[in-house]
């Protein structure tokens, strides 16, 4: 018997899609007035295991994140959502950056503990899309990624995986399992008030990294190279209006 | 040296953008010789023809009703063993993405997703949108094996020169390869039926990003699309995931592609996850308020304005002529 479910919901923090960001030396930067919020294809993550305790299919839903301090914001945010508890892998910026370091911090995590491992399918800002998957695979657990529906019927879960915006495809997964879920028509809910009280004296249990953050790769970052030469068309709204007009004339859209 | 490629499957088909994957192998090989395979991860697939007269191709002795990521990556990494690939390659859609990192945990190889660029100068580098498509990651390649996954789109298709008089139709040499019935389960596809064609059909495609703010709004870009004879609106995931435009109207690599004559991105910052979808368009014209937005580097022509100033002004101009 596998219900109640033990549920682990990794998540991680974001620079919010207005952020201003900047080059320092080779490395990303944003400035101190940027706003971070949860990932949100994690915030689909968690609505997904909020859902099953909504069914009395689990009273045991933990979130798990890697990085600095500033992520105990978005830790306290999952809790005021309805987690049941919250962990904070104490990671540099740098680290909380490389997916296979992150993958092994939270492996080292969950080790046995979780029938479900629930992650989003990527993070809007890095876009990698493999943490899900490594986690599974060095834990050995069966996946799918993608998710958009989760069905459960005790210790076997079908899932709806999206291949396009036709296509799906179903298929039962064994727990324990690891769900990368994308995002959906399904809305992730606002924190209730009784939430933000209990999650205000909620202590969130720190984690040690594990050793070895040894840069997998050499990488460096700059500002993207223009695959086209954009021509700015220049001055007051009305000018601009009159010279995208002529553009679309000469490309006999009008 | 040996280079894996990984046909992309699409509705039971072999994906033709697969073809993209030959051109990045020999940007990775350059004047290296380098032995390519094929390997197409079902066996239920029909394989249509040979891109490459030297490539052998190897099938997976699994059908697609069958699949399992798990089974399926530990197989693909057992193969690269034994052809001792030095690179995996595959597309970045979700039905390669589910198992391709995968194989780089069972082959200790490095893992780099969503490449649009590979330089082979003296370095070879692969290159890959990061920080919501505002810079770019350059990942320098050490002696590892690496496995990477590249956007759709990013290569040119794989065409055979003149002097390639001996390819053909016929497969040189196939090897199917089985796995473990235990690791086989049953799969449903479901099709939600679309008889939504307006994206294929339209001339130009308004599309709109998170940054409309409400389905009420979408008036202000449906009067837009209105001044064009066979227009249609579009959005990104997001604007989807709201149910401000139904998901047949999605662009981007879990949406359409699309290849109109002009594309007019409205408020849409510009992810790698929605450009993949709007490369095809022939001139691409930006209308953001943020003139950092990563949407201008692939565009032909900018506005930085407003969407909610300048298209109402945009309508005025237009009715009076």
């Amino acid at each position: 018997m596998s219900i109640p479910y033990k549920i682990l919901v990794c998540i991680k923090q974001v620079p919010d899609a207005n952020a201003k960001i900047y080059l320092e030396k080779t490395k990303p930067h944003y400035d101190e007035k940027t706003v971070y919020v949860i990932n949100r294809y994690d915030e689909y993550a968690l609505e997904e295991a909020l859902q099953l305790k909504d069914k009395g299919l689990t009273h045991y839903i933990h979130t798990i994140s890697a990085g600095p301090d500033r992520i105990q914001k978005a830790l306290r945010r999952s809790l005021e959502m309805g987690a049941d508890e919250a962990y904070h892998i104490v990671t540099g910026d740098d680290d909380c950056a490389i997916p296979y370091y992150v993958a092994q911090c939270i492996t080292d995590f969950a080790k046995n503990e979780y029938d479900i491992i629930l992650t989003g399918v990527m993070s809007q800002d890095a876009m990698n899309q493999q943490t899900g998957q490594l986690i599974a695979s060095m834990l050995g657990y069966n996946y799918a990624t993608g998710v958009t529906g989760i069905q459960t019927n005790d210790d076997v879960i079908t899932v709806t995986r999206e291949l396009d915006a036709q296509t799906s495809m179903q298929y039962a997964l064994k727990i324990p399992c690891v769900i990368a879920v994308q995002s959906s028509s399904i809305i992730p809910r606002y924190p209730s008030l009784s939430n933000v009280l209990r999650a205000k004296k909620q202590h969130i249990g720190m984690i040690k990294p594990i050793m070895s953050s040894q840069v997998q790769y050499h990488s460096f970052y700059t500002i993207p190279q223009k695959t086209t030469e954009c021509e700015f068309i220049q001055g007051r709204t009305d000018q601009k209006v009159v010279e995208l007009y002529k553009i679309l004339h000469r490309n006999a859209v009008v | 040296m040996c280079i894996l490629i990984i046909a992309d499957i699409k509705n039971n088909q072999i994906n033709p953008a697969t073809a993209e994957l030959f051109t990045a192998a020999n940007t990775i090989a350059k004047d290296i010789i380098t032995t390519v395979y094929l390997l197409i991860p079902c066996n239920d697939v029909k394989i249509t023809s040979n891109y490459r007269p030297d490539v052998k191709t190897i099938v997976i002795g699994m059908s697609i009703y069958n699949y399992n990521a798990q089974g399926l990556s530990k197989a693909i990494a057992s193969i690269a063993h034994d052809i001792k690939a030095h690179y995996i390659i595959g597309l970045h859609t979700p039905f390669t993405i589910d198992f391709l990192p995968s194989i780089s945990i069972e082959y200790n190889a490095h893992c780099i997703t969503q490449v649009h660029t590979i330089q082979h100068d003296e370095h070879l580098t692969f290159v890959r949108g990061s920080c919501s498509g505002k810079l770019d990651q350059y990942i320098d390649i050490d002696n590892k094996p690496v496995v990477a996954s590249i956007a759709p789109g990013s290569f040119d298709e794989y065409v055979a020169d003149d002097t390639d008089n001996s390819i053909n139709d016929t497969i040189n040499e196939v090897t199917q390869i089985t796995i473990a019935a235990a690791e086989k389960q049953l799969c449903t596809f479901i099709t939600k039926e679309n008889k939504d064609s307006s994206l294929d059909e339209a001339d130009i495609i308004i599309g709109v990003g998170k940054g409309i703010g409400s389905k009420d709004n979408l008036t202000l870009i449906y009067n837009f699309a209105k001044i064009f004879p066979h227009s249609a609106v579009a959005g990104s995931r997001i604007v989807c995931d709201y149910g401000w435009l139904p998901y047949s109207k999605q662009v981007g690599i879990t949406g359409k592609s699309i290849a109109p004559r002009v594309y007019i991105a409205c408020a849409i910052s510009g992810s790698s996850q929605h450009i993949a979808g709007i490369k095809g368009a022939k001139t691409i014209i930006a209308i953001n308020k943020d003139n950092d937005a990563p949407i201008f580097n692939i565009s032909h022509y900018g506005v930085v304005e407003d969407i909610f100033t300048f298209i109402p002004q945009f309508l005025e101009y237009v009715k009076r002529l």
